[in-house]
């Protein structure tokens, strides 16, 4: 062989990597990797819901007003006998997925609209970017408020007002760090290599970009739970006798002096996960730090 | 006791030693040395893993000499430097045994404050980047005067290491002066308070081969003319050899050879000073070659066994060999080596001088490049303009044929490779390639060419599916078949561009190139970011492929000795253009523009002084009129500023073209 005598070590750098676990993963602090696993393990127990709650949210299950920790029911019943426990949990299960449901669909457009604007360049960026500042200028709220007047209330027409709104952020992030990729020698080389634009754009940029959209989306369920709730507490949400929990603090707020526990459980579930939305937002961006 | 006395001693003959072998007599004793490092040991504690900066190092140091430290990374040589400075951080926490004295001082016993009088008073440093060194916010002036004091020391300084009209420049911010004037404003700054001793660490490596020229130039200079000692480090034997009066080289934490520049560099006995010289490119060599080759790749910095460092790397190496070898004297310097003494000449080696490369023909596929011209708009508004990066650059290369491409940075040598790949725009003019889509680059930074989630096997692969290999199995057939071609370690194939070391990343990164075989390899400077004995694998596995594969070779580099080693044709650039083009004997043993003559006379190489060249190209954004380089040019005509010059070929022979006008006449009417 013509290299013959050409020596080198064949081992990988001594970093012990785990199959399948990302690199960074395994080197970092296990504080962060614990809150960040928080999402998943709040995912678990909203879809394990049905079977933890003690009661259905609808139906009455005793008297009304029972304090918490008597006749069996921990958080106590509400204004018509239904088990508050049971009600704030479904709240929470709505809440988080309405969340995670809206920040889905902003990833989605975002990072199309970001991607195409970066790659395309041009005119197609300056329009699409211009687009994004148009929407990016428009208050979610406000704007949930007009699509729900207009289509009539429902939890769907609360969560298209907010997701219209929600993705701008997320076009933006794509498109800088896509950009900032694109300078690299990487690119060129794949370029080099006839890699396609669409397999360049999927699988040589836009991986790097995700680690910044992962922490700023991590980051953003907290803002989503609370602005939701705030809307469902004016309204905004699903009608009526579904258990929400922005709706059902607004209705018991005229029981807040007597019988407190009926406004503030469903308070006391919106903190719980806006907190771990926070938190695992924090732990995130720790881990993306560290690697 | 005894310890003590017989320390002592070696220390004593240790420096009666230097001072012969300097061949001048310094009268002094020990005392009057301007550093003296005894059994330096240090070590670092990087993730829980210790690292063997320095493993027991003696270094002396006499007024008014230059020594020069060579090593590859991980010698531990900058290691050295720094602690020679009091400056081994604090957040690496090292752990320091040995004695470092330097000015008469005992570094380890001073405190912060007294090591910042030290400094001040007695020391200077020199750095590789000077942009990084420099405070980008601050103008020179006023950097200059926190260690210079007055405005007028500022301007003697500045004065002193040849910056034409020095009070102007005072105002100046950093990013404002080219790099040779940042690296002659860090020594200024060094030299203020007239120091014993200068630092300077790699103080030319980013720099072009004609600046770096100056700056060695302003070194000896300094030393004649203050009389400071210099301890300049260095992974160039080219540049040791040039400015030093004593050459120490270190491997792997220790001294393995030191002795007077001339003789060490004519009669290495280590066999890694050995091996290092036979690896480096030269000018001198006779036409393409293959380089010899060091087997693996770096030292090993955490291995705690004791013994050489290098015997795992080393052709003579036996038993004996566990045993550490102390530095014996050895004819007229010494080195540290069982084998020294058995171990046959530079001439005897069984050198593998493998055959010359030749142009394998199979008229497959040229390379046209018609009156190529590329330019950027650079800057808005008001301080727009247009940088010309290439102003008409036409070559013809044919099937087989090697080109080295050189030129100082700026001089569009990149540019013109990434216009035949298609990664630039050409604005005028035309690239053709028969057999087009068939060109492969590789890129000066490897590691940055390789895309940092994805794994090399998946790259070859995408490379391959590009290429319209459908078949699974044949995929992998042929990743295994260019693993193999380019020595990657199959094992290697699943790790991704982080997991790798300098030298798996530039095969990977050639492996990627040939997995289908290119017409036309472009080569962007592969090797001026590895160590020498990497580059010269890496110049040799170019060439194996080239010759294997039958490819047309462009190369860019700004080193001359590459250029001899990879080609058969070399064409010179100088601000977008070409001034010269032929076989690499005819631009190397027999260049005839000025620029190309001032280039080769640049080059560090034992035996002469380089010549620097005056100056630094100017912008290409405002490019001189008439011919672009006669503002450097030597033997400049007044005519030379207003008539531009066109490539003619030379009447003594075919092939070789020159952009002079007074050249070709002078050599037509001879």
């Amino acid at each position: 062989m013509a290299i013959a005598g050409v020596y080198q070590s064949g081992q990988v750098s001594r970093k012990r990597v785990l199959p399948g676990v990302p690199e960074f993963v395994v080197q970092s602090s296990k504080g962060s990797l614990v809150t960040a696993a928080l999402p998943i393990l709040m995912t678990v127990v909203v879809l394990l819901v049905p079977v933890i709650a003690p009661h259905s949210p609808l139906v009455p299950a005793g008297p009304a007003f029972v304090p918490p920790g008597h006749g069996g029911f921990l958080l106590g019943t509400d204004s018509v006998g239904r088990d508050e426990l049971s009600r704030v949990l479904y709240g929470m299960r709505t809440s988080w997925f309405s969340a995670l449901a809206v920040i889905a669909s902003g990833l989605v457009i975002g990072i199309t609209v970001g991607a195409v604007a970066a790659v395309a360049g041009g005119w197609v960026d300056a329009l699409l970017m211009r687009i994004t500042d148009v929407f990016l200028s428009l208050p979610g709220p406000v704007l949930a408020i007009a699509v729900v007047s207009a289509l009539g209330p429902g939890l769907v027409h609360t969560l298209i007002g907010v997701g219209i709104v929600w993705w701008p952020f997320y076009a933006r992030i794509v498109r800088g760090e896509i950009r900032a990729l694109a300078a690299r020698p990487h690119l060129e080389a794949a370029k080099m290599s006839g890699v396609g634009p669409i397999r360049r754009t999927v699988r040589h940029l836009l991986p790097g970009a995700l680690p910044a959209l992962v922490v700023t989306a991590s980051l953003d369920i907290g803002n989503l739970v609370l602005t939701l709730a705030g809307l469902s507490f004016l309204g905004l949400g699903a009608p009526a006798p579904a258990p929400e929990l922005g709706a059902m603090s607004a209705r018991n707020l005229t029981f807040l002096l007597q019988d407190y526990w009926t406004a503030v459980a469903p308070g006391v579930g919106i903190l719980v996960l806006a907190l771990v939305g926070n938190m695992a937002g924090d732990g995130l961006r720790n881990l993306m730090k560290d690697r | 006791m005894m310890d003590q006395m017989r320390l002592i001693r070696q220390r004593q003959s240790g420096s009666r030693k230097t001072t012969s072998e300097r061949g001048m007599a310094i009268p002094g004793s020990p005392d009057t040395l301007v550093a003296a490092v005894h059994a330096l040991k240090v070590t670092f504690e990087r993730a829980g893993t210790r690292i063997f900066a320095l493993r027991g190092v003696d270094l002396e140091i006499a007024p008014s000499e230059i020594v020069a430290l060579v090593g590859e990374s991980g010698s531990g040589k900058s290691v050295l430097g720094l602690s020679l400075l009091g400056l081994l951080g604090h957040n690496s926490k090292p752990e320091i045994e040995g004695e470092i004295e330097v000015v008469g001082a005992q570094i380890g016993s001073l405190s912060e404050p007294q090591l910042r009088r030290l400094r001040r008073e007695s020391l200077g440093a020199v750095f590789q980047d000077p942009m990084t060194s420099l405070n980008p916010t601050m103008r020179i002036g006023k950097q200059l005067a926190e260690v210079a004091g007055s405005a007028e020391a500022c301007i003697d300084l500045l004065r002193s290491v040849g910056i034409p009209d020095p009070a102007r420049r005072l105002s100046a911010y950093p990013f404002e002066l080219s790099g040779g004037l940042r690296q002659r404003v860090m020594i200024a700054m060094a030299l203020a308070g007239s120091p014993k001793l200068i630092v300077a660490d790699e103080p030319t490596t980013a720099l072009d081969v004609t600046v770096q020229a100056q700056i060695l130039e302003l070194i000896r200079s300094v030393r004649d003319r203050f009389g400071t000692s210099l301890l300049l480090i260095t992974h160039d034997l080219g540049v040791a050899a040039t400015v030093a009066d004593r050459v120490v080289v270190m491997y792997g934490g220790r001294v393995v050879e030191t002795g007077r520049a001339e003789s060490l560099l004519r009669e290495p006995k280590h066999p890694y000073t050995r091996a290092l010289l036979r690896s480096r490119a030269t000018l001198d060599a006779s036409g393409p070659r293959r380089l010899t080759m060091l087997r693996g790749e770096g030292v090993d910095s955490r291995s705690e066994e004791p013994g050489c460092s290098f015997a795992p790397r080393c052709e003579l190496a036996f038993d004996g060999c566990a045993v550490t070898p102390e530095l014996e004297i050895a004819g007229d310097h010494r080195v540290a080596c069982w084998r020294a003494e058995s171990a046959p000449g530079p001439e005897a080696d069984p050198l593998v001088h493998a055959p010359p490369v030749v142009a394998v023909s199979k008229g497959l596929s040229s390379v046209r490049i018609n009156d190529v011209a590329v330019s950027f708009k650079v800057g808005r508004g008001g301080s727009q303009g247009t940088l010309k990066a290439l102003r008409g650059v036409t070559l013809d290369i044919e099937p087989g044929g090697a080109l080295a491409i050189v030129g100082e940075s700026g001089s569009g040598k990149s540019t013109l490779l990434r216009a035949i790949a298609g990664l630039a725009p050409v604005a005028s003019g035309g690239v053709d390639i028969s057999g087009a889509g068939k060109v492969q680059m590789v890129f000066q930074d490897a590691g940055a060419s390789l895309t940092p989630w994805m794994s090399v096997e998946e790259l070859l692969e995408e490379r391959l599916i590009a290429c319209g290999v459908r078949d699974r199995k044949e995929r992998h057939r042929r990743i295994l078949e260019a693993c193999d071609s380019v020595g990657l370690y199959q094992q290697l194939l699943p790790a991704k561009a982080g997991q790798l070391s300098g030298g798996q990343r530039q095969r990977a990164a050639l492996a990627r190139a040939v997995v289908v075989a290119p017409e036309v390899l472009l080569c962007d400077e592969p090797t001026s970011a590895l160590d020498v004995s990497l580059a010269a694998i890496v110049l040799n596995l170019i060439a194996d492929l080239r010759e294997r594969l039958g490819m047309t070779l462009l190369f860019v580099t700004h080193d001359l000795a590459v250029a001899r080693v990879v080609a058969d044709h070399v064409a010179v650039m100088y601000l977008g253009e070409i001034v010269e083009v032929g076989t690499t004997e005819q631009i190397l043993n027999d260049p005839r523009h000025p620029y190309t003559k001032s280039l080769i006379a640049a080059v560090p190489e034992s035996g002469h002084l380089p010549v620097p060249l005056k100056g630094e190209p100017a912008s290409p954004l405002s490019i001189p009129s008439g011919c672009s380089f006669h503002p450097r040019c030597p033997s400049a005509r007044s005519s030379c500023g207003e008539t531009s010059q066109i490539l003619k070929v030379s009447p003594l022979s075919r092939g070789h073209f020159i952009r002079c006008e007074p050249v070709v006449e002078e050599l037509t009417w001879r």
